[in-house]
């Protein structure tokens, strides 16, 4: 039996003035998938992940998520309240973290749910000590960021996203501002994300992360997503010269 | 093996040996500006003490001060304390609202509030606060309009430092980078909630030191309003008994002390402030 899909990418268009960005790109993803995002620097694939919760506004096209459809062309306050619906299922984890530096670690991770939910605090505060702990950063919830490893602020910035209870996490590139020896602890956290159900889109450099944890991977060059399959199959037998080349150059890049 | 890794790193004995030598250098210079400022203290007052020194036929006279006139008329002017105090944390906090207000309407994307904000500043950074002051006293009676001293002080005080401190706040506004409002959209927070919440309190702690020296240089400028005649403050009180009983010397003196140890308090206060802010999460 067909499910439908938590996310519903249909001819999605993205100008950036005269640049067309993205190229009517349609795209499903499945509950509890698990969806690599891989190209080029330049392809376009933040642009499309911040689409989906409209941090980048789409030129044309539709953006479903968890049934709650936003044509790119609405407008007025019926729209402000589709995106803000919208965000509010979309969790989204970014390369530089974005953590707030006023606020304690606690703090960061309760505003969501307080401010934007209404949650009383004390429910907040249990939900997000529950998150904290998961991510293996309840002993910092009173620390300031500032004084946080990047591989910590990371994590965090994961429970705080996580606390907004969303059914899709978005993740852009999110250990590429990583020292080398603090990547496997938030990979590590992604992935026990991933096996506890969650619908991913990881936008990602980490190959390994991809092989091992994503069910698909897809390709995206030009604004156009040009392979997608299982992570096995991509990586032993492209059939796009393009990716062909991709995969050789991250392989020659890991020695 | 092991010795050369010893070279390399210092023994904790001798780096903590190293940082006391360095906080000690300190201190000793610390102590040296000190007693030197208490040799300059006892100068001034030297030359104002009224003493004839005779010095191989040549007599030098240091400037004498009645000093019957200034235990007659500390109090006097120094009842002008509040009266400075209160018209400057008056200012301070309308320039504060005028402030917030024009570095938003900097940030409008809607030409007339823009236009607005960017027309203020302009205007009163382009006149004189004197004249501020006295257009406010003087000409706006003549429209009908009819303030006391210390509201047209207050108002003219709170445009003009409002104007200058719009200039702070809109560099407090863009320390804050575009992440932060991007996490804060991304949680679902309306652009108002980003404000308050996310941007507002950082661009505030960016901006609370200048404030803090805005603040004290306020209190100097509120001397100003003495001009209009109505406000009793410390400068007015002191030009006032300095003038009528020819003694605008010891007046001023007694002024310019009060206006300093005030100045030094503030700094005091605002420097541990400011202290604290670093120290924190930033
Ligand atoms: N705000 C913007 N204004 C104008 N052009 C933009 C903007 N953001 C991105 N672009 C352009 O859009 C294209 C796609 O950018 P995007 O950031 O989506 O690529 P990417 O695949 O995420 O690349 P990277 O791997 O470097 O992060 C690029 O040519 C980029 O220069
Ligand atoms: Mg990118």
């Amino acid at each position: 039996m067909p499910v439908s899909p938590i996310v519903k990418i249909s001819n999605l268009d993205k100008f950036f003035g005269r640049l067309h960005v993205l190229k009517n790109i349609s795209l499903e993803v499945p509950e509890r998938q698990v969806i690599c995002l891989i190209g080029r620097s330049g392809s376009g694939k933040s642009t499309l992940l911040r689409c989906i919760n409209f941090l980048e506004e789409p030129s044309r096209g539709k953006i479903e998520v968890d049934g709650i459809q936003v044509d790119a062309e609405g407008k007025g306050k019926e729209q402000r309240k589709l995106i803000h619906d919208v965000r509010l299922k979309t969790g989204m984890v970014f390369q530089e973290f974005n953590l707030f530096p006023h606020m304690s670690v606690l703090e960061n991770v309760i505003e969501g749910p307080v401010t934007v939910k209404g949650m009383d605090r004390k429910h907040a505060i249990e939900l997000a000590e529950q998150n904290l702990d998961s991510v293996g950063m309840l002993f910092k919830k009173d620390e300031y960021p500032l004084r946080l490893s990047g591989g910590q602020k990371q994590r965090v910035a994961i429970a705080r996203a996580l606390t907004m209870e969303p059914r899709v996490m978005l993740f852009d590139e999110p250990t590429s501002a990583l020292d080398p020896e603090l990547i496997g602890e938030v990979l590590n956290v992604m992935k026990k994300v991933a096996t506890e159900g969650m619908t991913m889109i990881v936008v990602t450099h980490e190959m390994g992360f991809a092989r091992d944890v994503a069910d698909r991977v897809i390709v995206m060059s030009d604004g156009e997503l040009i392979e997608d399959a299982n992570p096995d199959e991509l990586f032993s037998n492209p059939k796009d010269p393009r990716t062909q080349a991709l995969i050789d150059r991250y392989r020659s890049g890991e020695q | 093996m092991a010795s050369i890794t010893n070279e390399g790193q210092m023994p904790a004995s001798q780096a903590e040996l190293l940082y006391q030598a360095q906080l000690r250098k300190e201190r000793v210079f610390r102590m040296h500006v000190g007693i030197s400022w208490g040799v300059l203290f006892l100068i001034l007052i030297f030359l104002f003490s009224g003493q004839h020194i005779e010095f191989g036929g040549f007599t030098f006279k240091t400037i004498n001060v009645d000093s019957e006139f200034i235990f007659k008329n500390i109090t006097f002017i120094a009842g002008g304390l509040g009266q400075t105090l209160l018209i400057s944390v008056l200012s301070i906090l309308f320039a504060i609202v005028m402030a917030l207000f024009a570095a938003l309407g900097r940030l409008s994307k809607f030409p007339p509030i823009y236009a607005l904000s960017t027309f203020y500043v302009s205007l009163i950074r382009g006149t004189p606060l004197y004249l501020q002051i006295f257009f406010f006293f003087l000409a706006l009676p003549q429209l009908g309009i009819v303030l006391s001293g210390i509201v047209s002080g207050v108002l003219a005080l709170g445009l003009n430092y409002g104007a200058y401190m719009s200039e702070t706040f809109r560099a407090g506004l863009s320390s804050v980078g575009k992440g932060q409002r991007e996490a804060a959209m991304a949680l679902g927070m309306t652009p108002g909630q980003t404000m308050m919440r996310i941007v507002l309190p950082q661009a505030l702690r960016f901006a609370i030191p200048p404030m803090g020296n805005d603040f004290i240089s306020m209190t100097k400028d509120s001397a100003l309003v003495s001009a209009t005649g109505f406000v009793h403050e410390l400068m007015w009180r002191a030009t006032k008994v300095g003038r009528a009983q020819f003694n605008s010397l010891e007046a001023l003196i007694m002024a310019a002390m009060f206006y300093w140890v005030m100045t030094l308090i503030l700094t005091y206060f605002q420097s541990k402030l400011e202290a604290r802010l670093s120290k924190g999460d930033r």
